[in-house]
């Protein structure tokens, strides 16, 4: 197929040009330095990108304009925010747990790093590519709860304290369901890396493939995922009208900033790992025998597909958070534990007998299969 | 090469974390230095090219006993509240103890490090592998260990559900 | 089983409820945008009629306003903003009479409670839609409302030429009858009392 956007020659073409001139430690150190440059630039654009979205979105959603002075439609209203951000003194507090109080927006930030660091972005664009993938994105973004936590308990401050609580009580029960939910794929697919599951999803998604057990799955990461990052009808943790700002109340300046990053990537990894895992990452959508068809649609490249569809997901996560009003701690956690974890589990069950019994898309239409 | 220099930082964290995390006065930071020490372990697994066991080494204990610890000891205790020094024969006990224990697992360890060279495979571990390993009935297979396992842990469940039942 | 069946049915009716919360809001997506784009639309901003600003005393081209200088205002007002200085004078005929002086209002005491409005016997005063009141000074926010050299407007005046229109009015309401000498005071400002008062035609004709 031809791929005229794509970003893959450019990238084997610096690969073998460093290649040839210099040995391979040092090309080596060079390709490293870039990937963590690129990974870093892009999670700090990706950040401004989706405040000025997300403010823009939540404006509509409410028969507003939102942000329309800096810049034309206001475009550059978060950059003018970060600038802010960036000046703003860094408040020393008295009587809290200094080292931990500096300590836990780099939980937050190194964690959302280490997961954004896994997702596939496009066709070669893929830092690391584990053969646990998934797994290793559950359990490093289960890190970012410390940070919460140690937050709460060293600002020394009772909002602070009862945010973290409810968020640690939130994201424990939540993460289960996620994990679940993404295990059932893993049924589904036999493969836990994401370049795989990527190839398996070539011609029907995951979505479509394991039907009524993969649409339940979908459905109920993008609830848990959502309540992961403590946004929309879920954000008890830092709900404003009763704990001012929840676990960050007393962080200022930069500090803030780590937190504000980290909560808006995490929505980001969160829609990317559902696009990548049940939304066939950054394949095209193609159809077997239609080789026109396909031929176009690879003329759109794998980056483009990839953000098209994590940007659907992160609308659908911001009309959800607008619909909704906050849920209570009970019934956040009556939600998981009553529901969506019976459901899942029953719901693996069946994924599983659906394996086994042939019943997927690709086992009944050999067409689909890659 | 990098790879031992990289093992060496690991190993100064974890020893000084390890440290840190026992001589610590505020129970919170023991926790904070216990957290890394364990980080510095899936490190290490990481190294080793255990891609798996660091997984699980994170989900487990950092993202799931830590949390629990921090949980607990947020529930539990009063910030600034400082952990009292024990009485000096106790402390001179829990020295002595240790550094047998030490003595102890050092031997074993010395003696019995280059056949573990020749077991294990630098290759890395598939999970499939380690599934069936654990599910099955064979011999080096784990099935009956790991259902005593879970049957340990839904007894600790029905223990703690007793225990926080109050009437 | 009973429960087996709440627990479902509370499933889907969560689910379609849910669903239908999130029509609502993706039909609010696309309504008009209500903002108000202020220092841009001033030539068609829409200020609501009853929307209180400032508060106004009315005179008409003869330089004359309605005032009696009771002081009903002055003592109704809960914050004490409005301060009316009142002066004997000795009238053609003789007769003492109490005329206004200086009509004081502190607008930035005044909670725009309308109550100076309402209780006025004789509506002289009313709020208008000028919106635009940021001043430099507290001080500038102390207004006097009479205009130099106004005076009391003669009741009497306009009576005699109202003769014939007063026997249709005895038609309609005896309501209209009680307020109708307050009406005559009102021909300078158009107030929405005067524009429900179909009589107020008649009396500027
Ligand atoms: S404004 Fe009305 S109430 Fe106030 S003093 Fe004048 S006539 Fe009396
Ligand atoms: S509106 Fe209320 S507060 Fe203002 S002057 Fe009139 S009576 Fe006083």
């Amino acid at each position: 197929m031809l791929q005229p956007l794509e970003l893959t020659n450019l990238l084997s073409w610096l690969d073998t040009t460093l290649r040839d001139s210099m040995p391979v430690f040092w090309v080596l150190l060079i390709e490293f330095v870039l990937v963590a440059v690129a990974l870093l630039a892009a999670y700090a654009i990706l950040a401004i990108i989706l405040i000025y979205a997300e403010r823009k979105i939540t404006a509509f959603f409410q028969a507003r304009f939102g942000p329309n002075r800096v810049g034309i439609y206001g475009i550059l209203q978060s950059i003018a925010d970060v600038i802010k951000i960036l000046l703003k003194e860094i408040i020393r507090i008295n009587n809290v747990d200094r080292f931990l109080f500096f300590a836990a927006p780099f939980f937050m930030i190194v964690a959302s790093m280490l997961t954004f660091g896994a997702i596939p972005f496009g066709k070669m664009l893929h830092a690391i590519d584990f053969n646990i993938g998934v797994l290793y994105v559950t359990a490093v973004s289960s890190l970012g709860i410390i940070g919460v936590l140690l937050a709460g308990w060293s600002s020394n401050n009772k909002y602070s304290m009862i945010g973290a609580m409810r968020s640690g009580a939130q994201f424990v029960s939540y993460e289960l369901s996620a994990g679940f939910a993404l295990m059932t794929i893993v049924v589904l697919t036999g493969t836990m890396s994401f370049s795989e599951m990527i190839a398996k999803q070539e011609f029907c998604w995951n979505i479509f493939n394991g039907h009524i057990s993969s649409i339940i799955a979908f459905v109920i990461y993008l609830i848990s995922g959502h309540a992961e990052t403590n946004r929309g009808p879920f954000d008890l943790p830092e709900a404003e009208s009763e704990l001012t700002a929840g676990y960050h109340t007393e962080y200022s300046g930069l500090q803030f900033g780590f937190f504000y990053l980290a909560e808006y990537l995490n929505m980001f990894i969160i829609a990317s790992i559902a696009t990548t895992v049940f939304l066939g990452g950054w394949m095209p959508i193609q159809i077997p025998g239609l080789d026109g068809f396909n031929q176009v649609m690879w003329y759109i490249p794998s980056y483009a597909w990839f953000f098209g569809k994590t940007g659907v997901l992160i609308f659908l996560s911001l009309w959800v958070r607008w619909s909704f009003p906050r849920l209570r701690i009970d019934q956040l956690l009556n939600l998981e534990w009553k529901y969506l974890l019976p459901i899942n589990l029953v719901n693996i069950l069946i994924m599983v007998i659906l394996v086994l019994a042939g019943l997927t898309l690709t086992d009944l239409f050999p067409v689909l299969a890659p | 090469m990098a790879e031992q220099i990289i093992f060496y930082i690991l190993a100064a964290l974890i020893a000084v974390f390890s440290v840190l995390a026992v001589t610590s006065k505020q129970i919170i930071r023991s926790a904070t230095y216990l957290l890394f020490v364990l980080l510095g372990t899936a490190g290490l697994y990481l190294l080793l090219g255990y891609h798996y066991l660091f997984a699980v080494q994170i989900a487990v204990y950092a993202g799931g006993v830590m949390v629990l610890f921090i949980f607990a000891i947020l529930l539990t205790n009063r910030p600034g509240e400082n952990v009292k020094a024990e009485r000096k024969d106790r402390r001179i006990a829990a020295g002595i103890t240790s550094v047998a224990g030490l003595a102890f697992c050092g031997h074993i360890i010395y003696w019995n490090v280059n056949k573990a060279y020749t077991l294990l495979v630098p290759a890395e571990q598939k999970v499939q592998d380690i599934g069936l390993k654990l599910m099955g009935t064979e011999k080096y297979q784990y099935l009956l260990p790991f259902e005593f396992i879970s049957v340990l842990l839904l007894a600790c469940i029905v223990g703690a559900i007793m225990i926080a039942r109050k009437r | 089983m009973n429960s087996i069946i709440t627990y479902f049915k509370g499933l889907f009716i969560g689910i379609k409820s849910l669903l239908f919360g999130m029509s609502v809001t993706w039909k609010e997506l696309w309504t008009k945008k209500v903002t108000q784009q202020y220092p841009e639309n001033r030539k068609t901003l829409v200020i609501s009629d009853r929307f209180r600003c400032e508060l106004t005393m009315p005179h008409d081209i003869n330089n004359e306003h309605a005032c009696t200088a009771c002081g009903i205002c002055q003592m109704n007002c809960p914050n004490g903003t409005i301060n009316v200085l009142s002066a004997m004078i000795e009238t053609e005929d003789g007769k003492k009479k109490k005329i206004l002086d200086t009509y004081t209002w502190d607008m930035g005491m005044c909670t725009f409670c309308n109550l100076c409005v309402i209780t006025c016997p004789s509506d002289a005063i009313s709020f208008n839609n000028q919106f635009e009141n940021a001043v430099f000074t507290r001080s500038k926010l102390v207004q006097t409302l009479n205009h130099k050299g106004s005076k009391l407007r003669e009741k009497k005046k306009e009576v005699k030429p109202q003769s014939v229109p007063v026997v249709e009015d005895k038609l309609t309401s005896s309501k209209e009858q009680m307020i109708e000498p307050l009406v005559e005071t009102k021909i300078s400002t158009p107030s929405d009392k005067s524009i429900k008062n179909p009589k107020d035609n008649t009396t500027e004709n």
